[in-house]
């Protein structure tokens, strides 16, 4: 192979391979689980399955944005994923009825070994580490 | 018929797990003797898949259906995305990749044998 070396990190390679891998297992899980309950019983706690499905959403934005080096929507999603699992987390505990069927993050992802609390913290850890060097081209709408 | 299939796998992708993991430790990227390694494993799941579209025709009771057909379908494209990174990634990072895709696998089994046999 010829490719020549990368000068400035991707988000996609290295240890971003993995991140990238997480992410994805992640979106599969994710996706899979709220369509499945929004197909079957959506009416039993149509918030917990709404969230479901936003979290599955988010996964898929990030897992993509990641895996071909979309800085700027990678830590948007990825930003949007933390204060998700923070707030579901937090508001699961407090008011359990509230959500009477789990989520990805409820319980701060309790029930995926916290991997849902974990992966936002690397993933944003990493995408300082891959931050481009320069300034964006300014934009060409302004 | 199911559950000996899924304690073979998980076995298997347990083993494959130590090795990437050695492998991540020693710094070391993916070698073609692992990829085999995983084909193997991979031989396993669609001897399962075989099974489970088998034994389901023939009318068996399956608690979770559609999360069944989920975990069959998804725990066979997991090994090969893996093992293209080892191509594309000759760092240890590919070790990694694979290590994780082996736990997911195991993890996988693990829950394929509960909407299997969920009451």
């Amino acid at each position: 192979m010829n490719v020549q070396p990368v000068p400035t990190p991707s988000t996609a390679t290295g240890p971003g391979r993995v991140l990238v891998a997480v992410y994805a297992v992640f979106a599969l899980a994710a996706t899979g689980r709220a369509g499945f309950q929004l197909v079957s019983n959506w009416h039993q706690a149509p918030l917990a399955y709404g969230l479901s499905a936003l979290a599955a959403v988010i996964y898929i934005v990030a897992t993509l944005a990641l895996a071909r080096g979309r800085h700027r929507l990678a830590t948007v999603a990825v930003s949007i994923e933390l204060v998700g699992v923070l707030v579901v987390g937090a508001f699961s505990l407090a008011d359990p009825a509230a959500f009477p069927r789990a989520t990805v993050w409820s319980a701060f992802g309790q029930g995926y070994g916290f991997v849902p609390l974990v992966l936002p913290v690397l993933g944003l850890l990493w995408l300082r580490r891959t931050k481009p060097p320069r300034t964006p081209t300014p934009d060409p709408a302004s | 018929m199911l559950t000996p299939l899924a304690l073979i796998v998980v076995l298997l992708a347990a083993l494959l797990a130590v090795w990437a993991a050695v492998f991540a430790v020693q710094d070391r990227a993916v070698v073609l003797r692992q990829l085999w390694g995983a084909a193997v494993v991979e031989g396993v799941l669609a001897v399962q898949a075989v099974v489970a579209i088998v034994v389901v025709l023939r009318g068996a009771e399956v608690a979770e259906l559609a999360t069944f057909w989920g975990y069959v379908a998804c725990s066979l494209i997991i090994l090969p995305l893996a093992a293209a990174w080892a191509f594309a990634e000759r760092t240890r990072w590919s070790s990694v990749v694979l290590l994780v895709a082996s736990l997911t696998i195991a993890f996988m089994q693990w829950r394929l044998l509960q909407v299997w046999g969920a009451q």
